[in-house]
């Protein structure tokens, strides 16, 4: 069976018709875990025989005919969401070894849908990193070539539906962490509308930007997933009491007369030019679709990068502040007094990525600086917003580079944070205006990696970007990795 | 600065580290004060008008949270949370 051409929708059918059982088609993906995963590195922890029971589960549902649409699904879950009685370590050893006494919602949500889990995915350390290498415990390949990263933060998920040892994931997407690792890896990747789907029981990284998404194989399959997270959840404040659209209702129909911006700042200096000209000729294809493309512009995006770090990190400085040896997480055995006790148990347990964000954040926030960086951050955030509610007066979606560059090797860039910063200049923007995007392969370099474009909308208009996501997926035919 | 950052992070750094760390942190500040370039105003009024908020829900009694359950990822002893000693 060729694993890399089952969508979810194929194997939808495939389970239906009984082509194949839930507990086989769960084992036909771990024995790929078994397989391939040695050199992947998608999973921080695989749950074998939980998945096998929750296969057994699914299969009853479906031959009882009352199963729903993603039963018998097998799909990797980001490390980062709480799954009861089963670790969850955000990729640190701060959580190395914790156990969540609950489970997300967005993993309720799921589970009432009888999907098959199979496991952990990988990540950068609290979700805080593009690369998947500063996971202390799996540092993921790109399955288009092993000595390239994975991107990330959700680099595990992406890289295990791109490796097809998933079927689909769920990543979360804080400055870009669903979208940049999907346009690395060959896939799709959704970040919703701030407010669509819950957070609670996702681990906190920046709680204005967080937001949980599919990543899959096509748009199609992200609308599936997302129909099923999405929608109120009283344990989560931030979330939209507004109804869950059907979000494939709009999959199929023509686009014609619909209006795509491209914002020129997004095509200019320090975008690879081989991504710049596959994302325009991409452009171009939509055009011979009879949609209008419109010029516009973002003047403000040159500032984007500092004002998302400043706010996530100023965010992240708090939010990182429960960890403290004592309820739960890494405990040092060093330290005689509250204080020294909890200063080595954060000295040991997080990475320096994390560190160093926790240290921009306090500088961002102290006295004396606050006005000047987190102020000035904030002031930004609603410029940005404002640029883009100018910019879709006059369209209906924008179209972007999800990367300035395609997947570079684990030597390059990840020693220097900045430059690891910079290349994030493409996908902050979204997440600081609370609107949802979709990241789509659009081609491929010349050595064959994958170029990722970015479809961002309207707040809540998820239908509009997975309608001309999937317009584009229909004609365009992706190349599947060799592994 | 970096270990004025530090303690209020609450996070241990050997002197090696720390060092490392003030030539990072450096360089980052650098892209952060590209901030400073622009002339915009926080408006927090407006702020406070664009914040979603739901209303708040019901104030139902539900079942907490088994103590066990909770304390399976502390150190714990007879129930309680195990702290250093903080009273002098």
């Amino acid at each position: 069976m060729d694993y890399s051409q089952f969508t979810i929708e194929t194997l939808r059918s495939m389970l239906d018709r009984k082509e194949i059982s839930a507990p086989e088609l769960t084992q036909g993906y771990l024995d790929r875990i078994a397989k391939y995963d040695d050199t992947i590195k998608s999973y921080i922890t695989v749950t074998p025989e939980l998945a096998m029971t929750d296969a057994q589960a699914a299969q009853k549902k479906i031959d009882a005919g009352t199963g729903g649409l993603l039963c018998g699904i097998p799909m990797a879950i980001k490390d980062n969401i709480c799954t009861e009685g089963i670790r969850t370590t955000c990729a640190s050893r701060m959580l190395e070894e914790f156990i969540p006494p609950y489970n997300a919602t967005v993993m309720e949500k799921l589970k009432a849908q009888n999907i098959v889990m199979l496991g952990k995915a990988s990540m950068d350390e609290f979700a805080m990193g593009g690369s998947t290498q500063t996971s202390a415990f799996a540092k993921t390949r790109n399955p288009f070539h092993t000595e390239c990263v994975p991107g990330g933060s959700s680099g595990g998920s992406a890289a295990c539906v791109s490796a097809s040892l998933a079927a689909a994931a769920l990543g979360s997407d804080t400055g870009g962490s669903i979208r940049q690792p999907a346009a690395f890896c060959g896939v799709t990747g959704l970040k919703p509308t701030y407010g669509r789907v819950s957070r609670y029981g996702l681990v906190a990284f920046a709680s204005s930007l967080d937001q949980i998404g599919p990543i899959a194989k096509n748009a199609r399959d992200c609308a599936w997933i997302l129909g099923s997270i999405a929608g109120y959840d009283p344990h989560d404040g931030t979330v939209s009491k507004r109804a869950v659209d059907d979000y494939t209702a709009k999959l199929g129909k023509d686009i014609h007369g619909l209006k795509i911006a491209l914002p020129k700042e997004f095509y200019a200096e320090g975008i690879d030019a081989e991504v710049r000209e596959t994302v325009m000729k991409a452009a171009k294809t939509y055009e011979e679709m009879g949609v209008e493309l419109i010029e516009c512009s973002m003047p403000s995006l040159k500032y984007a990068v500092a004002a998302y770090y400043l706010i996530s990190s100023a965010e992240a400085s708090s939010n990182l502040s429960r960890y403290d040896g004592i309820k739960f997480g890494h405990r040092s055995k060093i330290g005689d007094t509250f204080n020294e006790l909890i200063c080595n148990s954060r000295g040991e347990g997080f990475g320096d990525e994390v560190k160093r964000r926790i240290l921009l954040g306090n500088y961002a926030l102290s006295s004396g600086y606050y006005d000047a960086y987190y102020g000035k951050a904030l002031a930004l955030k609603q410029r940005i917003a404002a640029e883009y509610a100018r910019i879709f007066e006059t369209c209906d979606v924008i179209l972007t580079p999800t990367t300035p560059s395609v997947a570079y090797t684990v030597h390059e860039n990840i020693s220097d944070p900045v430059k690891m910063y910079q290349a994030d200049i493409c996908t902050v923007t979204v997440n600081i205006a609370s609107l949802p995007a979709i990241s789509t392969t659009c081609g491929y370099n010349a050595a064959g990696m994958p170029i990722g474009m970015s479809i961002v909308g309207k707040q809540f208009d998820e239908a509009t970007i997975l309608q001309v996501a999937d317009a584009f997926e229909q004609q365009f035919t992706p190349v599947a990795p060799v592994l | 600065m970096i270990a004025y950052l530090a303690e209020l992070g609450k996070l241990h750094f050997t002197p090696e580290e720390m060092e490392k760390m003030a030539i990072e942190m450096t360089n980052i500040i650098e892209i952060m004060d590209t901030v400073k370039e622009i002339d915009v105003e926080y408006d927090a009024l407006a702020d406070n008008k664009n914040i979603y908020l739901n209303d708040l829900r019901e104030d139902v009694k539900a079942d907490s949270f088994p103590t066990e359950k909770i304390l399976q990822n502390a150190v714990n002893d007879e129930n309680c949370f195990v702290v250093p000693k903080v009273v002098e």
